[in-house]
């Protein structure tokens, strides 16, 4: 199972007595420890530094282990493609209710799982955070822990998967989660309703105080996209409600269906997602300040002569800019301005996908939050050598 | 001068006189929550109105390693909320303002002694809610809610608190004060708002809580389904799910909790029906009501006897009163009973409740059944007359056995009430050692010096004596690589 040469040690375990194994013999030999997965994300926030000496790749740890569907749950190794889960869910009409931009790409249950990503129907359906029930982890030091279950409702003891969620691989190694998972929906149709972050704003606020339950509401791309799913006439009769919505005081609006929606979709994630070189910046805010972000990202990039891409959950108050042309300076310059104008509005602005190097021009995380001694502490108990992971929260810690 | 009287003498410097409680006959009413089997007068209790108040009343424990235990309105049913002897008791209810609503964003910022339903109720008019409601949401507080991470009768589609708390501000057990999370979603940093929702009051004091509102849905339906027996009702269940229907709730009383909850309320249940299904959808109109016929029509084909649909809104809250009057109702089938909270994967219901009602027998005792059956939140009430000699004992054994029962199906040995000490000693049977080795080393991240909520959640020798619980095999026992280490 080893393999490899060179400087890095690769292991790819293929259960959890090779992963207990790995992350053992690395205490022993007290080696600097990353996981990685499908690969997509490791551009991601601070880099791994100094390089580790041995990488855990998860590839191996991709069986389906249950899926209940009377239960609407499923336990999985944490090296599955996301892509193939669904298909294999799909099967019994259902699915994980996860519709990250880099799906397509490779993305594992375990790489969203320790980066938090998400999609558009995150608007209805929440995070992995949400959807996670249980996890079986290896701690750095190789002891191999259980939180939660493989119920959908359940309180005993911490809930460890939380913490796990959105920790960049620096807690534990994932080898396993149990997902709640959700029926997918029969009819599916979306509003494109074309807008100016300004005109869109009273619509999402309106929206949001309108009885219509939607999937996605996002804006990107000069328009504010509001998916409607569920059966085929409740989405009928709520694609008109959102509709005379829109009516008032803006551009005609228009139903996407079928194949022509799905590209529509895929075409904004592959925005969101960014290409190697570009910086991908994500900054949080009130779903009512859209305008306000918007505009501060116009104005950061205009200041430093970049173009900004901008892909807003709209609903939740997400939003990723998404600089292209690899010019470090003046991504950097736009990361400083746009999150000055963020913070003022009570949000913060942290930096996803980016080229190598900009860590030592921008600072990637922004200001340490005001519990971060005891985040700090949480790393200290979970790995007291720092060995997992390290460099992905410098300068929080180490 | 003692640690405990040192502390006492400076919060009656730092607090109000009427927020320090030293009097033994008061200290005596603090003495348990709503599980009151277990009963510890508090060494003193203090009851703050703010932030600084709590930050005072932990700081001065934190300086001389005197235990603390937070308490909301004392309705927990775990003993989450049990005091400490030679502890202070810090009672939240005094700080029950709703210190910001912002409809147009659909948050709202309260302090942790508000109560449940106060809050749905103030955000009303604009046509929101506070979606987690337990049973107990007329007197519980969102505090309490928060260390025990509630849910309600409706979480299987809209989830538990831990999905609608944005953020806290928490008093940690040095006496600092820190936010975990925030107004917006996806704060840099682990996600601390997330292990803390659900600790049971052993990571610190939330003294302030941000939370998501909900749109109020357009439609609401509900109906009372009748079937011969639990297990052809739960073929209904299973039919609702396959079509790719996710009800607001569907509660189920079998015929035991039937009898009790109409001798209760009168809410219009079956005598005679050996289950009864209560399922409710809600959403926009048309979504709605199309698939409630749906539902409908999947009651009648897995052989409901009877089906009522509600017809108003007065006869939708009447159905409801029933089925949430079902623990108090008890009293008048038994003079006395336990109160069982259990989870298994929904679709073990039949062999489940077989074996309860085998082991029940066994034991000579009436077992009544109210199951969250949507998201397989069992909760057994075990039925014993407290004069008749053994009797107390059998039903605490049986109820315990129940529990293991659950865990055996693949479920949890609670799935709202909380661990408290009630369970503590329960938790070997679920985790292994290291599992909760790990969850202790996360806590002393938080309180290194063990003074936040004692003796709770973790099983303790003290607590447990030397009884560890049955064998269960760790994952790498089955993973067939090690043996018990």
């Amino acid at each position: 199972m080893v393999r490899g040469g060179g400087a890095v040690q690769v292991v790819r375990p293929a259960d959890l007595a090779q992963a207990h194994e790995a992350m053992a013999s690395s205490t022993a030999a007290g080696q600097l420890v990353s996981i990685r997965a499908g690969g997509t994300k490791q551009d991601w926030g601070p880099p791994l530094a100094p390089a580790p000496d041995l990488v855990v790749d998860t590839t191996g740890l991709d069986a389906l282990v249950a899926h209940n569907a009377g239960d609407l749950t499923a336990v999985v190794g944490a090296g599955m493609a996301l892509s193939r889960l669904q298909e294999r869910l799909a099967g019994a009409g259902q699915w994980l209710a996860l519709d990250p931009p880099s799906q397509p790409r490779g993305a594992t249950v375990g790489g969203l799982l320790a980066t938090g990503e998400a999609g558009p129907r995150r608007h209805r359906y929440g995070s992995l955070r949400d959807l996670v029930i249980g996890v079986t982890m290896v701690l750095p030091d190789g002891t191999v822990a259980r939180s939660g279950g493989q119920v959908i409702k359940n309180v005993a003891g911490y809930d460890l998967a939380k913490l796990l969620c959105g920790s960049q691989g620096t807690l534990a190694l994932v080898t396993e989660v149990s997902l709640r998972l959700h029926p997918l929906d029969a009819h599916s149709a979306t509003v494109r309703i074309p807008a100016t972050p300004t005109e869109a704003t009273p619509l999402v606020v309106g929206l949001l105080a309108a009885p219509v339950v939607a999937s996605a509401l996002d804006w990107a791309g000069g328009a504010l996209w509001v998916r409607i799913e569920g059966s085929a006439g409740g989405v009928r009769s709520q694609v008109e409600e959102v509709r005379s919505l829109a009516a008032e005081g803006s551009a005609p609006s228009a139903v996407l269906e079928g194949e022509e929606e799905a590209r529509a979709w895929e075409e904004l994630a592959r925005i969101e997602a960014g290409e190697e070189g570009d910086t991908l910046a994500v900054a949080t805010s009130l779903p009512s300040q859209l305008a306000e972000v918007a505009e501060a990202s116009d104005r950061a990039a205009g200041e430093v002569g970049v173009a900004a891409d901008l892909v807003s959950r709209a609903g939740l108050g997400l939003h990723t800019a998404r600089l292209r042309a690899e010019d470090l300076g003046a991504h950097a310059g736009f990361i400083s301005a746009w999150r000055r104008a963020v913070q003022r509005l009570g949000g913060t602005v942290v930096v996803r996908r980016h080229p190598p190097g900009l860590e030592e021009v921008a600072d990637l995380l922004g200001p340490p939050p005001s519990a971060v001694e005891v985040m700090g502490r949480v790393k200290d108990q979970m790995d007291p050598g720092h060995r997992l992971g390290r460099g992905r929260f410098s300068p929080w810690w180490l | 001068m003692g640690a405990l009287e040192e502390v006492k003498a400076e919060l009656a410097r730092v607090l109000p006189p009427d927020a320090v409680v030293t009097d033994p006959a008061e200290l005596a009413t603090y003495s348990c929550d709503g599980l009151a089997g277990y009963r510890t007068t508090p060494g003193l209790v203090v009851l703050p109105t703010s932030t600084e108040g709590v930050a005072s009343a932990v700081r001065a424990c934190s300086a001389r390693g005197v235990p603390f235990v937070a308490r909301g309105s004392g309705t927990g049913l775990s003993g989450g909320a049990l005091p400490h002897a030679e502890g202070v008791l810090i009672v939240l209810s005094r700080m029950r303002r709703i210190l910001e609503v912002d409809p147009v964003n659909q948050r709202m910022v309260v302090e942790p002694g508000v109560t449940n339903l106060a809050m749905s109720k103030a955000v009303a008019a604009h046509h929101l809610y506070y979606a987690p409601d337990p049973s107990s949401q007329v007197v519980c507080s969102v505090g309490g809610n928060v260390a025990e991470n509630s849910g309600g009768a409706h979480c299987l589609k809209y989830g538990f608190t831990t999905h609608h708390v944005l953020g806290l501000e928490v008093v940690l057990p040095d006496g600092s004060v820190v936010e975990l999370g925030g107004r917006t979603l996806d704060p840099p940093g682990y996600d601390l708002r997330g292990v803390f929702v659900g600790s049971e009051g052993t990571l610190g004091i939330a003294t302030r809580v941000t939370v998501r509102l909900l749109r109020l849905p357009e439609a609401v339906a509900t109906l009372v389904a009748d079937f011969p027996d639990p297990s052809t009702a739960g073929e209904a269940v299973s039919g609702i799910i396959a079509s790719g229907i996710v009800p607001a709730a569907v509660e189920m009383l079998d015929n035991l909790a039937i009898q009790a909850c109409e001798a209760a309320t009168g809410a219009g249940y079956s005598l005679d029906a050996g289950a009864a299904l209560v399922v409710e959808l809600d959403g926009p109109r048309e979504e709605c009501l199309g698939r409630f016929g749906e539902v409908e029509a999947i009651c009648r084909g897995a052989g409901a006897t009877r089906v009522r649909v509600a017809g108003s809104e007065d006869e939708r809250a009447l159905i409801w009163k029933g089925r949430k009057a079902a623990f108090a109702a008890m009293g008048r089938l038994s003079p006395g009973y336990f109160v069982q909270d259990g989870v298994i994967p929904r679709t073990a219901l039949g062999p489940v409740l077989a074996r309860i009602a085998h082991l029940a027998s066994e034991a000579g005792l009436r077992v009544a059944n109210v199951f969250h059956a949507g998201d397989g939140n069992l909760h057994p009430l075990v039925l014993y007359d407290p004069d008749r000699p053994g009797e107390p004992e059998r039903a605490e054994e049986l109820a315990t056995r129940i529990v293991e029962l659950c865990v055996d199906a693949g479920g949890s040995i609670t799935g709202e009430h909380g661990v408290g000490v009630d369970k503590a000693c329960s938790m070997p049977k679920m985790f292994s050692e290291d599992d909760l080795a790990v969850m202790a080393r996360v806590r002393a991240a938080f309180d290194p010096a063990g003074i936040c909520n004692p003796g709770k959640v973790f099983p303790t020798p003290r607590l447990c004596g030397e009884v560890i619980g049955p064998y269960r095999p760790h994952p790498l026992e089955l993973a067939g690589v090690a043996e018990r280490w």
